[in-house]
């Protein structure tokens, strides 16, 4: 057993709001102490602050895209951190787009031990597992795309509920997936004709019924109809783009009634009609939310700097590359989704980066709950996932936030109202935001605590006044009870697990996809669904039939 | 001045960018010794390949057969380095003053990305001469590299300003993506020399295949060349300027850009 | 008989200088180039720059080893200075055929824009090479290409030098001023009036018009001797006076030039050599004559 001794512990799922007491570790989890188990190692935290590890509940780090990404910026790999190989680590590359092994001793160097990427499409599902399990030190989920895949959106036109439902079912299963992912609903479908899907209630390309709203609207029963943990991830549509704030809360709408998760929630809260005139619309935004108890939301916010953009939103993208003129890539991805890559860097200059800078902040500021807006920059796309820390550095300091603020141009500021907001994060909302509510918002029922029966993750941080430092280095990191980080070196000797889904699916619906796919896809049917072994650390959660 | 001998040619490469004189000038003979160098993925220390020997200086002689030793002179700013044989890949990469000399061949992307200093070559080198490495946006942003023998592919692909010297032939997309600088080709390209130019100056001393999106625009003398042409004395290379000698055909191109490069090709007077 | 030499003083004033070297096919048409770009430039009054050829260059000294000359310009500021050089270059070297022009200063700190402006000539379609830490431009013109280097140095330097040769007449002034002024011509000077020579020595300001910024000197104005409101400086011999007017990079080249002119214009006919001065109130270098002689 491994006692964690005299540490101040935050365990807000708990309660535990700073308390100064030993924390007990047995055979990868949290126990209570036992007199008959003895103690072979102590861990001394005294004046150290000790937190459940870090749950990432978006991010972009495995699979094809981010594979594709990798190859797109050779130049960001020369100049990344070299992690050499030596004893018990691998060789990678950090930087914007991580290579697998780096990616997991990042996160646990850092303080982080579970991670969701993001966005799967099945077809290259294989890939990406193969990378999660590649990446030491961190537990995985994963989420497979959904609102564009062309047999769910045949079903829904035809008003085929049922039948669409089960296909889900059993394409999350194919996919190996722990939950649902909805970009751009309808838009990326579009973009296979050149065009997008901007408005919610009009007809899709290619369509003549069945409208983003209805998507939407679709998934999200169906996530609650298959009791998955997670609910809908929804990245809405007109992502980026002067004035979307009004999709967003007009999504929202949609959702009522229905458990969701509003990804990277600041690329969604501009006002203005067009570049010049952009704006922050956080305070509508977050007010939205706030009102909608059933959603959740992660923050997506910016840094400035350089960042590598990846999505599912192919027209995005598209449209990204046109301001930037210089490289992308674009994946389409059959019958199924896309996606695009452009490197962009962010300029504390650039009025537009300004203001979406500063949107990512208030969100995470208004949005006085901190059980409903988790931290997160939609890495890589509005910033590296090492460098969370300086955004809890501006959370938490009023101060340090005021000073960059008056960095950026003049005009900037009065498109924002970031210079206005004197909230300061406490070390126990800090831990909320970036482990216990995205646990609990993941259904990881194991991770984002301390209480007995919860997995062994825990992070040590040593007490430092500069918030943005102490939680760059914590002192330990301890990974399902093992010591992954101790005194600032990582070491590899922990693997993660994955978790995923086997939703309930009445098997006869495979006789429904065998024949469309074999008639439009352009491999076999044999080698689409994932085998189950190539999965080798999985913890599968079956989930009950729907009632 | 510092020898370093090569021992055994390693059997797989050699990364050894501490053989520079910024590395090497401050260092005692022992902790010459003991700087590190990689042998595929293990370290390993110099006096493992090399005996090493002389006075601290910032001379750098090395001596052997250093065919699969790279990165030497990596990022040098000052001094002298001299090999005594072939080098390796990357010799140069990245340099900003100082002066490099090769007795023998040179392995790719001599000079590559390098942004002032020298370096010349007796014998032949590789390809991607002076050029940016993949994904990058400009090659070398200044200096000089003088090839005697040939080279290879890519010479000067994407450089910006700076001056590359190469005696012998070289082959496919000299000048590839140019931004400026000069290239003199002494004895021609093989196809596609200029592709994607932008900017900067292409000579040929002998004919060369032209790509169509280059178009002829006159004969004549340049003035300027004559400056370039006494710069390039004093490294011991001629060209040609004089109207009695011949003239210049001049190309501009690449239109397929639209691009403001030149190509000039020696035409002498029969 | 050897002239009188003044115990007196040349007040010769600061200055900023530039050196343009031009180089042509041939000898001829560098100096065409360099003559006319040194025309109408006596003085910074009426001209705003004073210049003229310094020497001829042997293509071993010239960047492009083609023959050339070497003009010095002289302006009280280095603004004016860089704004007369993109006028003279512009009108006088870019439109003389198979010049190029380079600067002659390289190691001056303080830098014009020249060909960094005239380049907008070529509308576009001018292009620069970037050689040891220099750009220079080349500007397409229907004879071929203009280069032009894109900085010209700028350095410190003094005019208004001089010497004033008192003679018995006109023939013997001159013959003495023309020795003087072929003597005179070296490295670092110039003699901006026309062959060397001013005939008409001026004094600051006038008499009897208010605004006049000068007016001939009635002291050495040998018709004005003996008249009750002018009081003269010339000895009962002196019937002509002739001035030489020298500008210089620094003290030693204007040195050199004035000793020299003394002992070529040191002839029969010539009664004294003196200087101008205000004083020693207007400018800060002062040449003492008896210095220069010994």
């Amino acid at each position: 057993m491994l006692r964690i001794a005299g540490g101040t512990v935050y365990d807000p799922a708990n309660g535990v709001d700073g308390i100064v007491t030993d924390l007990f570790v047995d055979d990868g989890r949290i126990v209570q102490p036992a007199a008959t188990v003895a103690v072979d190692r102590t861990i001394d935290a005294t004046g150290m602050i000790v937190m459940p590890g870090g749950v990432d509940v978006h991010t972009h780090v495995a699979g094809g895209a981010l594979n594709f990404a990798r190859g797109l910026v050779p130049e960001n790999q020369r100049a990344a951190r070299k992690f050499l190989h030596a004893g018990d680590r691998r060789a990678g590359l950090g930087g914007m787009t991580p290579t697998t092994f780096a990616t997991g001793y990042l996160y646990a160097g850092m303080g982080w031990t579970t991670v969701n990427e993001a966005a799967v499409p099945i077809l290259s599902a294989r890939h990406t597992h193969e990378e999660l399990h590649d990446i030491p030190l961190v537990d995985k989920t994963s989420l497979v795309l959904m609102a564009n895949n062309e047999f769910v959106l045949d079903l829904l036109e035809a008003g085929e509920a049922e039948r669409a439902r089960d296909v889900v079912a059993w394409l999350v299963w194919a996919a190996k997936a722990y939950g649902i992912k909805a970009v751009n609903p309808g838009g990326v479908e579009a973009w296979k004709w050149g065009k997008n899907a901007n408005t919610l209630h009009a007809p899709i390309e290619g369509y003549g019924k069945v409208t983003p709203a209805q998507i939407i609207e679709s998934l999200a029963e169906i996530a609650d109809a298959l009791q998955l943990p997670h609910p809908v991830h929804l990245h809405c549509n007109n992502l980026g783009v002067p004035g979307n704030f009004e999709t967003t809360i007009e999504t929202m709408k949609v959702l009522q009634g229905h458990r969701a998760h509003l990804a990277h929630l600041q690329f969604h809260a501009y006002g203005g009609s067009d570049w010049g005139s952009m704006r922050s619309e956080s305070a509508r935004v977050a007010e939205a939310l706030i009102t909608n108890r059933n959603l959740t939301a992660d923050a997506g916010a910016v840094l400035f700097g350089d960042a590598v953009t990846i999505t599912a939103d192919g027209p995005w993208q598209h449209l990204l590359y046109q301001l930037t003129g210089r490289k992308w890539g674009n994946l389409d991805v059959e019958n199924e989704t896309g996606c695009g890559i452009v490197p962009y860097v962010y300029k504390d200059r650039n009025l537009v980066n300004a203001v979406q800078w500063a949107v990512g902040l208030e969100l995470l500021l208004l949005i006085d709950d901190p059980w409903r807006i988790f931290l997160t920059t939609d890495h890589p796309n509005g910033g590296c996932f090492w460098r969370y820390p300086e955004i809890i550095q501006m959370l938490m300091n009023r101060e340090f936030r005021r000073e960059e603020i008056r960095k950026l141009p003049e005009m900037a500021r009065q498109r924002i109202l970031l210079a206005d907001l004197d909230r300061e994060y406490t070390l126990s909302e800090i831990a909320i935001i970036t482990s216990a509510g995205p646990a609990r918002s993941l259904g990881l029922s194991r991770k984002g605590h301390l209480g007995a029966g919860a997995d062994a993750d825990v992070t040590i941080y040593p007490a430092k006044p500069d918030h943005g430092f102490l939680f760059s280095y914590p002192r330990y990191v301890l990974k399902g009870g093992t010591i992954v980080v101790e005194e600032g070196e990582v070491r590899d000797v922990a693997t993660g697990r994955e978790f995923i889904v086997r939703p309930a699916c009445d098997d006869a619906i495979e006789d429904y996809i065998r024949p469309l796919f074999e008639r439009f896809y352009t491999m076999s049917f044999a080698n689409y669904p994932v085998e189950i072994e190539r999965l080798r650390h999985p913890e599968v959660v079956n989930l009950p039939r729907h009632p | 001045m510092i020898t370093l001998t090569l021992g055994d040619a390693p059997a797989v490469p050699l990364e050894a960018e501490v053989l520079s004189p910024d590395t090497i000038a401050p260092l005692s003979l022992e902790e010459i010794r003991a700087l590190p160098v990689f042998l595929g993925k293990r370290q390993r220390r110099v006096a493992d390949f090399f005996a090493v020997d002389g006075e601290s200086g910032d001379v750098v002689e090395v001596h052997g057969d250093l065919r699969r030793v790279k990165w030497i002179g990596r990022g040098m700013s000052r001094g002298v380095l001299r090999v005594r044989g072939d080098a390796g890949m990357h010799l140069g990469s990245a340099m900003t003053g100082g002066s490099i000399e090769v007795s023998g061949d040179a392995g790719d992307w001599l000079g590559a990305e390098m942004s002032g200093g020298m370096i010349r070559v007796r014998g032949s080198a590789g390809g991607q001469v002076g050029a940016a490495y993949r994904g990058a946006l400009s090659g070398m942003k200044d200096g000089t590299i003088v090839i005697d023998g040939s080279a290879g592919l890519e010479v000067g692909m994407r450089m910006k300003r700076g001056t590359i010297v190469v005696g012998g032939p070289v082959r496919d997309f000299a000048g590839l993506q140019m931004k400026g600088g000069t290239i003199v080709l002494r004895s021609g390209a093989e196809l596609r020399a200029g592709a994607w130019m932008n900017r900067g100056t292409i000579i040929s001393l002998a004919p060369i295949p032209l790509l169509p999106t280059f178009s002829y625009a006159a004969t004549y003398n340049p003035t300027f060349l004559r400056l370039y042409a006494r710069r390039l004395a004093t490294f011991g290379c001629a060209i040609p300027f004089d109207e009695r000698d011949g003239a210049y055909r001049r190309y501009t191109g690449d239109a397929a850009v639209p691009g403001r490069g030149e190509i000039l090709v020696w035409q002498p007077r029969s | 008989m050897q002239p009188r030499i003044a115990d007196t003083f040349a007040e010769a004033f600061d200055m900023s200088a530039a050196r343009v070297v031009i180089t042509a096919q041939s000898p001829r048409w560098a100096r065409i180039a360099a003559e006319s770009m040194t025309g109408f430039a006596t003085s910074v009054i009426g001209c705003k720059v004073e210049a003229g050829i310094e020497v001829d260059l042997t293509p071993n000294e010239t960047p492009d080893g083609r023959p050339g000359v070497s003009v010095l310009l002289f302006a009280f500021d280095a603004g004016g200075l860089g704004q007369r050089l993109v006028d003279r270059v512009g009108q006088s070297v870019l439109t003389c055929p198979t010049t190029a022009c380079f600067d002659g200063l390289p190691e001056a700190h303080e830098r014009v824009a020249v060909g960094g402006l005239l380049r907008h000539f070529g509308d576009r379609y001018q292009s620069s090479k970037f050689l040891d830490g220099r750009r220079y431009w080349r500007i397409p013109v229907m004879e071929g290409e203009f280069l032009v280097q894109e900085s010209f140095g700028v350095q410190r330097a003094i005019g208004g030098g001089n010497l004033l040769i008192l003679a018995r007449d006109q023939a013997a002034a001159l013959s003495a001023a023309e020795a003087a002024s072929d003597a005179m011509r070296s490295v670092g000077v110039i003699l901006p009036f026309p062959g060397g020579i001013v005939r008409s020595g001026s004094k600051v300001g006038a008499r009897h018009y208010k605004k006049m910024v000068a007016s001939t000197n009635d002291a050495y104005c040998p018709t004005l001797r003996g008249r009750a409101d002018v009081t003269s400086a010339l000895p009962d011999e002196v019937n002509a006076v002739l001035e030489i007017v020298v500008d210089g990079l620094d003290r030693e080249a204007i040195e050199r030039a004035l000793r020299a002119g003394i002992g070529a214009a040191s002839r029969p006919g010539v009664v004294e050599i003196t200087a101008g001065n205000y004083g020693g109130k207007l400018g800060k270098h002062h040449f003492h004559l008896k210095d220069l002689t010994s």
